[in-house]
């Protein structure tokens, strides 16, 4: 159960690449609002990313940047609880076990630490996973976007299938890193703890939740990375021989 | 192997059947059976088989047709399945097997004495100061003679009651049951027997009533685990319908494929009043997925297997669930 807020950054988790199969499950209805959906949620992304750039500029330093874009991140990644959703419903073909969890832990870094633990919101290993998450999901987004449109452009594809190499431990990083800036205002407020004695009989302590969430990462980056390296590998070699051969 | 053999000689009129058993990854072939027996099960290959390979028991085979399809039944005959004169069917190393019964003993016995450890307070569970100590709230007491009293049951009842109509699980299996039941028992018990345990809300007549319904339940899943071992008494591996006996506690047959789950879950719900503890909540929560999700097999095996089988019956909650 403590395992449950872990799993890090989503560089990408390849469950999208079942995405242009979907043709034959949901109706139209369905792939118009998943267009849309996927659409809006590209754009909120490139806002945050316009937002990022605008804001370094405006101040010439990295730090701190976390304020210009809070509240379209907050928004956004919110509104990726609704990919549990699509899931949920059958109207996406991929696990619900496995999306929820993804989005659960993203949900969970944004507001469960960064907005609960004002003291991190300056640390730069927020900027670090930001950055990470926002280039990840304009690229996710879009290439489901034009994968239900039935167009999808190789450099997306491409894209999708090999930024991850970077942007996914830079983005794993960003999150331990704020996390672990968080465990000593933690410890000091008693935040989301409960103890004994009282009547539900249950005890709950935040800090040393945090550690373990931190540990779950440890057998968990690695087996997505490295499924994300054999996705890769499939995806990109079918193209290249398909090309070739057309 | 020989006794196979004999028929084959004397009745000529025979054809015999030739199996080849490829491995299911590699498709490298583990053996050639010559002159088989066209009335021959899928036991008696998987006999020959071991004779060959003696570290793969029968019980550790997975012998199927199709490399990723489902395992073929022990009492399923050779010239009945879809194959030609030469079969070829797939094995898979199911890994080491031990017995439902071991397995149950380990699994009960487990948490019977981990709940003692946090009940008799040992050192550096609470605390060296808390030692040996014991609750002042009778509550406490009475929730471990209930635990106690739960897993005493099943375990006398995996010895006495139950009958398995099949034999093993992986070996692998036993090591994630019992981090699930020894895990949970010692997570309850540290909440329960915690010094700083704060009793019922509704005092005595909450507790009463609790255990009214846990004994209740606890006599109601005892039935049906009698019911159905009286099933299987003649040592019959056919399946047959369950219905509902002199006992007024199998009269649930009446409703659900499964009272014993809808009863072990009653056991749950009261033993979590009984202690108002949302550890034990939780617990019972977890407890009535997994036996929902069994009830839901079992009673669609039912309604497979028999066509007259009473439509009233819900899987495991009375004409919800």
């Amino acid at each position: 159960m403590a395992a449950s807020g872990s799993g890090g950054s989503r560089a990408d988790n390849g469950y999208g690449s079942q995405q242009p199969r979907r043709r034959k499950g949901p109706g139209a209805l369905a792939t118009a609002y998943l267009v849309i959906y996927n659409v809006v949620m590209t754009a909120g992304w490139l806002v945050i990313a316009v937002g990022l750039v605008r804001a370094y500029l405006a101040k010439g330093s990295y730090h701190s940047l976390y304020y210009s874009i809070e509240k379209p991140l907050k928004f956004f990644q919110t509104g990726a609880l609704l990919e549990i959703l699509h899931c949920a419903f059958g109207i996406v073909p991929s696990s619900v076990v496995l999306t929820a969890f993804q989005v659960m832990s993203r949900v969970f870094l944004t507001w469960a630490v960064t907005h609960s633990v004002k003291e991190v919101q300056t640390e730069d290993s927020v900027l670090l996973f930001v950055v990470a998450w926002t280039i990840t999901e304009i690229i996710r987004y879009s290439f489901y976007t034009f994968s239900l449109l039935n167009h999808l452009p190789y450099l997306i594809k491409w894209a999708r299938y090999t930024l991850f190499i970077v942007l996914y431990p830079m983005g794993v990083s960003g999150e331990l890193l704020t996390i672990y800036a968080a465990l000593p205002f933690v410890r000091q407020s008693g935040l989301y703890s409960i103890s004994l004695p009282n009547k539900y009989n249950f005890s709950f302590d935040y800090y040393t939740f945090l550690i373990l969430v931190m540990i779950s990462y440890i057998p968990i980056f690695p087996q997505l990375y490295f499924h994300m390296l054999h996705q890769r590998r499939k995806v990109l070699s079918h193209t290249e021989e398909h090309k070739k051969s057309e | 192997m020989g006794q196979y053999r004999q028929p084959i000689i004397s009745t000529c009129h025979f054809v015999s059947y030739q199996v080849e058993i490829l491995d299911w990854k590699t498709k490298k072939q583990l053996c050639f059976l010559d002159k088989v027996e066209p009335n021959a099960t899928i036991r008696e290959i998987r006999l020959m088989f071991h004779k060959l390979y003696p570290r793969w028991y029968p019980a550790r085979q997975s012998i199927k047709l199709d490399p990723k399809g489902k395992s073929l039944r022990d009492e399923e005959i050779l010239q009945h399945l879809p194959v030609g004169t030469t079969a070829t069917l797939y094995f898979k190393d199911l890994g080491p097997q031990i017995g439902w019964t071991t397995v149950f003993l380990i699994e009960y016995t487990g948490p019977l004495f981990i709940y003692f450890l946090f009940y008799f307070r040992m050192p550096f569970v609470y605390g060296l100061d808390e030692r040996f100590t014991s609750s002042p709230h009778p509550v406490v007491n009475l929730a471990c003679i209930c635990h106690s009293f739960h897993y005493i049951k099943r375990l006398i009842e995996t010895v006495f009651v139950h009958r398995f109509s099949h034999g093993t699980m992986p070996l692998r299996n036993i090591v994630k049951n019992c981090l699930y039941y020894w895990g949970f028992a010692a997570w309850l018990a540290y909440y329960i027997n915690h010094p700083l345990y704060t009793p019922p809300s509704y005092g005595k007549k909450q507790i009463n009533s609790a255990v009214i319904m846990f004994l209740l339940c606890e006599a109601g899943n005892f039935s049906i685990h009698v019911a159905l071992s009286d099933l299987r008494r003649n040592g019959s591996k056919i399946r047959k319908i369950p219905y509902p006996t002199k006992n007024p506690f199998t009269w649930l047959f009446f409703f659900v494929s499964c009272p014993n789950y809808t009863y072990e879950v009653g056991t749950w719900i009261s033993f979590t009043i009984m202690t108002q503890c949302v550890p034990v909540g939780l617990f019972t929560l977890l407890c009535f997925i997994q036996m929902t999700i069994w009830a839901k097999d079992k009673h669609c095996t039912y309604l497979r297997e028999f066509k007259d089988y009473p439509s009233l019956r819900m899987p495991i909650i009375p004409f919800l669930l």
